[in-house]
């Protein structure tokens, strides 16, 4: 499945490990231009990120993406013999795609011949972060900031501007940027016969309205949720689900 | 995909790994051939022999040569996980190709029993056989089908060891019996389908375990 418009679109998503408790739960989300993901340790970012670039398959739900999908993870590995500049020219031919300028950018300072196990932790982010810019659809980082100097990292967030992005950040670099929070979970409603999504946005507590054929799916914190049903009722809506 | 072969195929040659089974190939072939190793055909049974745990070893290696981390980025880089470990199949039966062409040389070069070139491409296709079904014994229990490294060697060297005694049950059994008699037989031809078989099936089961 191709996503179009160099969005990625998470339907319906779920995942757990073998039969161990399920990290991720019925979550929809439509990334189209710069989105966030928040939330503690163990809430599953980095298995939605993982997901999102196609690494790991969904328990249940569907996942649409481009052809392109640029992946940084966590922790780039520390012990490649391989050197920056063959790395990055073997990535790009497979992509088919010439390197930028990113690693300039970035103020990469270190030998490019040198095996990039003698990089140090910010240099190697760099170029983790060049071969994922080689990608032209959808960028998915995960803590992308790790080791960057603050420089570095301002360049980054510039880098990041126009951009597909789906981003996991503790330390709030992107702050315009769509915010999705995966602590405590969510309630999910369906709703029909909205008469208006804009005051079901203003809502407090909603944290996403889609629509969904002659539906319309909001995803809800947990302890707003009887809030948000008594609003829509009183709008009008007609209730399909709650789960 | 030649692009996806030749970053992987650097990436073996730039780790040292690949080393240990070559040298154990190199040297058990120099003690094989180091006098007269017999008729033309039967002298290639030994070095089958050799080919099949050695190419397996060979695979794992090129199977786990990026650590996890830096094979998910490969896996998003190429567009999914069937590319990457079909390349990386590929890239495991280049070298045993590369392997077995050696093998078939090597007699014909230091045996004092004269090769027809007919008697060298037999061999070539007998050690190509072995070597295909050890890049498929040696893929079927590397990542990701088996995530540790330690039950991916326990596998290999299990399955490696049992298929010696088995004999004329398994396909190495097939290329070993006929050369050890000095025939040429169309078990070697199914030897290598077996083989091509078995590392196909190593890469889809990778691919619905990954």
């Amino acid at each position: 499945m191709r996503g179009y418009l160099g969005e990625v679109l998470l339907d319906q998503v779920s995942k757990r490990y073998g039969r161990g408790p399920w990290v991720l739960r019925d979550l929809t989300l439509e990334v189209s231009g710069l989105t966030v993901l928040t939330g503690a340790n163990g809430t599953g970012k980095s298995t939605l990120l993982r997901i999102a670039a196609g690494i790991l398959k969904p328990t249940s739900g569907r996942v649409v993406r481009p052809a392109s999908v640029g992946y940084v993870p966590e922790r780039f590995p520390s012990d490649v013999r391989m050197s920056a500049s063959s790395y990055l020219a073997h990535l790009g031919r497979v992509r088919g795609a010439v390197a930028g300028d990113v690693l300039e950018r970035l103020g990469f300072v270190g030998s490019m011949t040198a095996p990039m196990s003698e990089l140090s932790k910010g240099n190697a982010q760099k170029v983790a972060l060049a071969q994922a810019f080689l990608a032209s659809d959808v960028l998915v980082l995960d803590e992308p900031w790790t080791g960057l100097d603050p420089a570095a990292a301002d360049e980054l967030v510039s880098l990041l501007e126009g951009r597909t992005a789906l981003v996991s950040d503790h330390e709030g670099h992107l702050a315009p940027a769509t915010r999705l929070d995966l602590s405590g979970g969510h309630v999910m409603i369906e709703l029909s016969r909205v008469p208006a999504l804009d005051a079901l946005e203003a809502l407090e507590g909603v944290r996403s309205v889609q629509t969904r054929g002659s539906s319309v799916r909001v995803e809800v914190a947990p302890d707003r949720s009887d809030h948000v049903l008594a609003e829509a009722l009183r709008l009008g809506c007609s209730v399909r689900s709650v789960r | 995909m030649i692009s996806l072969v030749r970053y992987l195929a650097a990436d073996v040659l730039r780790g040292q790994r690949y080393l240990a089974p070559l040298l154990v190939f190199l040297g058990v072939m120099g003690m094989l051939f180091g006098g007269d190793a017999g008729e033309p055909l039967e002298a290639y049974s030994g070095s089958s022999a050799l080919l099949y745990p050695v190419a397996a070893w060979m695979a794992v290696v090129v199977a786990t040569s990026e650590d996890v981390v830096r094979r998910e980025i490969t896996v998003v880089t190429a567009g999914g996980w069937s590319r990457v470990l079909t390349a990386a199949a590929l890239v495991s039966v280049l070298f045993a190709v590369a392997m077995a062409l050696l093998a078939a040389v090597w007699p014909v070069v230091t045996n004092p029993h004269p090769y027809t070139a007919g008697q060298f491409f037999v061999g070539l296709g007998a050690h190509t056989g072995c070597a295909l079904l050890g890049v498929g014994v040696g893929l079927m229990f590397a990542r990701p089908v088996f995530d540790s490294t330690g039950r991916t060697v326990l596998a290999v060297f299990s399955v490696v060891v049992l298929t010696y005694p088995l004999g004329r049950v398994t396909p190495l059994g097939w290329v070993l019996d006929a050369l050890g008699h000095n025939e040429v037989s169309l078990s070697l031809l199914w030897a290598g389908v077996a083989g091509a078989v078995l590392v196909a099936a190593a890469v889809l089961v990778g691919v619905r375990r990954a």
